[in-house]
């Protein structure tokens, strides 16, 4: 073999394992999924013996409230968490952009709940939730206080803020990594401008962050429509529905009611759904780009 | 650092302070109350008076103690072997992830494979797939159509050596859960290598190339060692992802290869919520990530600014 | 085949080097067999594992022991006996799988080993066992489909045999003079009377958590108030006045109950009274090793057992497990083994020694089983009144109980009405059995 011919398949030998590793365990699966949510198909058969029933599986889900109200739990979680996240992410970012002694060791110990385990978080927070023995209603019982039924009556909230607390810093360390990196001339001049706090913050800070912000908080939407073991290990979804999100259907679809094809069907709504989502974000950018793309030129054109 | 620091009001050094404490304190809680028995756990006395007890961790280890512990009759938790089999799957996992990973960012970034772009945007599609999505057709495949007939040539082989019945499968067995976390992983190990490999100069390339190198010793040689942060900082989050993961491991191991965070939610059997060796079991799948957190939060910091404030 | 040629000539070599020494022992052929067992994780079960090394001192089969919790075992089960050869030789299922297994043909029936003069014990005297308990896990085929009868055969053997009782604090009755309740009125009116007497405490611990959980406890109602699921045509009642009545009482005793009763699962129920925070706990009579056990509770010695409270009639659950030998399974003969040697008159006294479940007449009305549990005798009287109906066994009701569960909890916590809440689960679930092909022959 020349050395040239082997340069040209050099490439080729770089990608090839990640390729078909990719191919086998990923893309496959996805299009096997597809197939499979077209059948009736019970844990026991091979996908080969299952009945193939069309949109059957598809028709049934529209058809049942409880897969709209698991989806609109999914939905209310993702946009509650998302939103909270990120008005506290930015917002302690910009609060502790300081030069002081100890921001290291905050941020190391911020980490730390992103790092352990989702289904470490989820039985951490069932024990302090607990109505009798949990740390919350012991406390709130010491100040007199009557105890909130933590994951009953109120069990979304409560994995909401499990939540928060778990991805809260994350948010806010790329904020801060952002706020940092920002050309320090352009905040020098609105300083010497007189621009207040306010200001400094509205009209320089946060427009130059947002690239990063969108990024950050698709990242975070992306993430928010995977949680499941921390709801699982606190809630099971319940009580009711009230907090059984998609994905926790699905697997509860699955290995419970033993439905692999509506499974595959419900699993096929969510990255439908997800799909429409990022694409729309996607889309929003590139048009809030497109227009401000046009303003600068318009406002270049006046001066 | 050497610059001064700012003085600043006490009101922030408070806030610090309460901020350190919410994060970290729901980890210390777990950590004391592990050393607790459960009577002492549930009966509400203060938090901070009771006799540490290593009860819960000998109950939790039982099986790869060298002794018997004296308060159990038997040992039904094996959270030993559950703790091997996590370090298996992990660091194997990672370890795959990373060769097969970075191969792959340094073709994308070399050879002008495909449009940059086109590769970025597939990689977040990609990412975007949640684990519960992959659930039922890995659940099928594993466990039905990647299988050797255990009347084969290399599935009788395998059966012979390894003992065990039925066809062989993918399914129930270590390789079966590292393929699935090294797939989940390569988007976004690739990914962030890419934002790594870009910044190495070409010209240190090209200069071992002049030496005579081939590609592949170029890339093991001279652009391996350039991105060494880069890689630790993918290798910890691969690792984190691997060491963590429930939904699929559980469908897909068996007796013999559950990992870790399986035993956990298993043991919060309904009969019995026995907190303290709950709260142990968590304890030890929680120190391998604290470890990290506490030494190398530099890498996972620079890791997770590469994916989203560079990529 | 290179492995199975060595077990027998290791088999073989064993056997000869026994026939000088031992006298016939039914067990020498399957010495060394490792059987690999699917056991869940439960108090009987844990007591099961006490016992098991005495099995093997005895027979010299070593056993394996995988402990799942229930949904879970059930889950792997599910995988496990679907393949052509299985890992598990023997299993406990819960209830309500029989309908599974032995629809799908996945579990062995028990009748020729109980011929094999080889391997069944003379003196094994099934009619000992507990009718109500072989009828409910152990037969299929008969009547409904589900239970015994004339069509029926025997696939399992009942081994944890569960049913309700009412656990009440002795010091909290006497304290305020109050009376242990006989029927569901009484019952109900003491469970709201007891927050107002002691403040802080409930009145009865339920569970009622979303799912399997909330509809346990009301099917555990619907029984003794005189209410089914379905009738005799499969047409779904559960809608009916003795089913709003069930659904009501559920509600009563959650709304009365200890704080946090609306998302107890059946571990934090019990937890609230071994807690000492509830008066009365209405559920399976596992507990009652927990409740004496002092690193666990804080109410040893204060409770006092009594039959579930009558409605329209007696009629306490039937739950628990099940042992059977799957289809598929490798050492089936050894794995029939220690099926009889555990349901034994000697195992069953074993196991209740120690501080499991019996399933034999003879175990409950042993002296030396009662004088260490006292209540023995109360939970044997307890056992007469259940009722094998109380849940029908059929392979679409896994799907029917989530509805079930989950509206319950809706009508816990959201204040749904319970007769619409009811309507809606009876209609869904004509559906699926209309699916199922249960309205054929209508």
């Amino acid at each position: 073999m020349s050395i040239a011919r082997a340069n040209r398949l050099t490439p080729y030998f770089f990608m090839a394992p990640a390729v078909v590793i990719m191919a086998i365990a990923l893309l496959y699966p996805l299009g096997y999924m597809v197939w499979g949510s077209f059948k009736d198909w019970d844990p026991s058969q091979s996908i080969g013996e299952a009945e193939f029933v069309g949109l059957k599986n598809y028709v049934t889900l529209w058809n049942d409230p409880n897969f709209w109200e698991s989806a609109s739990v999914t939905l209310r979680f993702a946009f509650f968490v998302v939103s909270f996240e990120m008005v506290l992410g930015v917002g302690l970012a910009l609060l502790l952009d300081r030069n002081i002694r100890g921001m290291s060791v905050l941020r190391t110990m911020f980490i730390l709940p992103m790092m352990i385990a989702p289904v470490v978080v989820g039985l951490m927070w069932r024990y302090m939730y607990h109505p009798t023995v949990g740390t919350f209603n012991r406390t709130l019982d010491s100040l007199g206080i009557p105890g909130v039924d933590w994951l009953g009556q109120h069990a979304l909230t409560s994995v909401i803020i499990a939540d928060i607390w778990q991805w809260t810093p994350f948010i806010f360390i790329l904020a801060l990594a952002a706020l940092q990196s920002l050309p320090r001339s352009a905040l020098e001049a609105a300083r010497i401008d007189g621009a207040t706090a306010w200001q400094q913050i509205w009209y320089i800070k946060l427009p130059l962050m947002m690239p990063v912000l969108i990024v950050t908080g698709l990242l975070r939407l992306i993430d928010a429509f995977k949680v499941l073991e921390v709801i699982l290990v606190m809630t099971e979804g319940g009580p009711g529905l009230s907090t059984e999100i998609l994905a926790l259907r699905i697997s509860r679809t699955a290995t419970e009611f033993r439905e692999l094809g509506v499974a595959a069907a419900l699993s096929n709504y969510l990255l439908l759904m997800l799909l429409a989502f990022t694409l729309g974000m996607f889309g929003f950018t590139r048009w809030q780009e497109a227009r401000a793309a046009k303003i600068r030129t318009a406002d270049e054109e006046d001066a | 650092m050497s610059q001064a620091y700012e003085k600043q009001n006490p009101a922030f050094y408070a806030l610090l302070a309460a901020l350190v404490f919410m994060s970290v304190g729901p980890v210390l809680l777990m950590f004391t109350n592990s050393f607790k028995l459960d009577v002492d756990i549930t009966s509400g006395t203060s938090g901070l008076l009771f006799f540490p007890t290593i009860q819960n961790y000998e109950t939790a280890l039982c099986d790869i103690l060298w002794y018997e512990p004296k308060h159990l009759e038997f040992c039904s938790l094996k959270f030993g072997g559950a703790f091997i089999n996590s370090l298996i799957i992990a660091l194997i996992s990672t370890f795959l992830t990373l060769v097969i990973g970075c191969m792959a960012a340094y073709g994308l970034v070399r050879f002008r494979f495909m449009g940059r772009d086109t590769v970025s945007l597939t990689t977040l599609m990609v990412r975007m797939v949640p684990p519960a999505v992959l659930l039922v057709p890995v659940f099928g495949l594993w466990n039905n159509e990647f299988c050797l007939d255990r009347d084969g040539l290399v599935g009788g082989a395998i059966r012979d050596t390894f003992g065990g019945r039925g066809d062989v499968c993918l399914a129930g067995t270590h390789a079966g859960i590292i393929l699935v976390y090294v797939a989940m992983n390569l988007p976004f190990v690739i990914w962030i290598l890419q934002s790594f490999i870009i910044q190495v100069p070409r010209s240190l390339e090209e200069a071992a190339r002049v030496d005579g190198a081939g590609p592949f010793q170029v890339f093991f040689k001279v652009v391996l060692p350039l991105i060494k942060p880069g890689l630790a900082a993918a290798a910890i989050f691969t690792f984190r992802i691997a060491w963590n993961e429930y939904l699929l491991a559980s469908a897909l191991s068996d007796r013999n290869t559950r990992t870790v965070p399986i035993l956990i939610v298993n043991n919060m059997s309904e009969f019995n919520v026995e907190w303290g060796v709950i709260m142990a079991t968590g304890m030890l799948l929680a120190i391998p990530p604290i470890i990290f957190t506490l030494f190398a939060s530099r890498q996972i910091i620079t890791g997770m600014t590469a994916g989203a404030v560079k990529g | 085949m290179l492995r199975s040629l060595k077990t027998t000539t290791l088999a073989g070599v064993a056997a000869l080097l026994m026939t000088g020494t031992a006298l016939a022992n039914p067990y020498a052929d399957y010495e060394g067999t490792t059987l690999i067992v699917n056991f869940p994780a439960h108090p009987h079960y844990d007591a099961v594992m006490r016992i098991l090394p005495e099995f093997t001192k005895e027979t010299g089969i070593e056993v394996e022991v995988d402990q799942l919790p229930y949904l879970k075992m059930r889950e792997r089960q599910t995988l496990e006996l679907a393949q052509d050869e299985g890992e598990y030789d023997l299993i406990a299922y819960v209830v309500f799988s029989k309908a599974d297994y032995v629809y799908a043909d996945q579990l062995e029936n028990l009748a020729k080993y109980f011929m094999n003069p080889r391997l069944a014990d003379p003196n094994y005297d099934a009619d000992d066992l507990i009718d109500g308990y072989v009828y409910n896990i152990g037969f299929a085929g008969g009547s409904k489909g589900y239970l015994e009868g004339k069509t029926g055969s025997l696939f399992g053997i009942p081994y944890g045999s569960e049913t309700s009782v009412l656990g009440y604090r002795k010091d909290i009755f006497e304290k305020h003079g109050l009376e242990v309740p006989e029927t569901y009125d009484q019952l109900l009116e003491l469970a709201c009377k007891i927050p107002e007497l002691e403040p802080g405490m409930g009145g009865v611990a339920s569970r009622a958590a979303s799912g399997h959980h909330a509809s346990h406890a009301f099917l555990l109602h619907l029984a003794p108030l005189g209410g089914r699921v379905f009738d005799d045509q499969w047409n779904p009642i559960v809608n009916n006045e003795e089913g709003v009545k069930a659904a009501e009482a559920l509600k009563t005793i959650v709304d009365c109950g200890p704080e946090g009763s609306k998302s107890f699962g059946f571990g934090e129920a019990l937890g609230a009274f071994l807690n000492g925070d509830t008066a009365m706990f209405l559920d399976t009579t596992v507990v009652a090793g927990q409740i004496d056990d002092p690193s666990k509770s804080q109410v040893v010695g204060k409770v006092g057992w009594a039959l579930h409270p009558m409605g329209a009639r007696r009629g306490s659950q039937t739950g628990g497990f099940g042992i059977g030998i799957p289809a598929n399974a490798e050492n089936k003969e050894a794995a029939f083994l220690l099926m009889q040697w555990l349901t034994s008159k000697q195992g069953d006294k074993l196991v209740a020694l120690a501080g499991g479940n019996p399933s034999r007449f003879s175990t409950h009305a042993d002296a030396e089983v009662n004088e260490k549990f006292p209540h023995m005798a109360t939970f044997g009287e307890a056992l007469e009144h259940a009722d094998p109906d109380w849940r029908p066994i059929i392979p679409v009701w896994g799907k029917i109980n989530a509805d079930l569960g989950t509206t319950l909890s809706k009508v816990l916590t959201e204040d749904l009405d319970i007769q619409e809440g009811l309507d809606g689960v009876a209609e869904r679930t004509r559906g699926v059995m209309d699916e199922a092909g249960y309205y054929t022959w209508n």
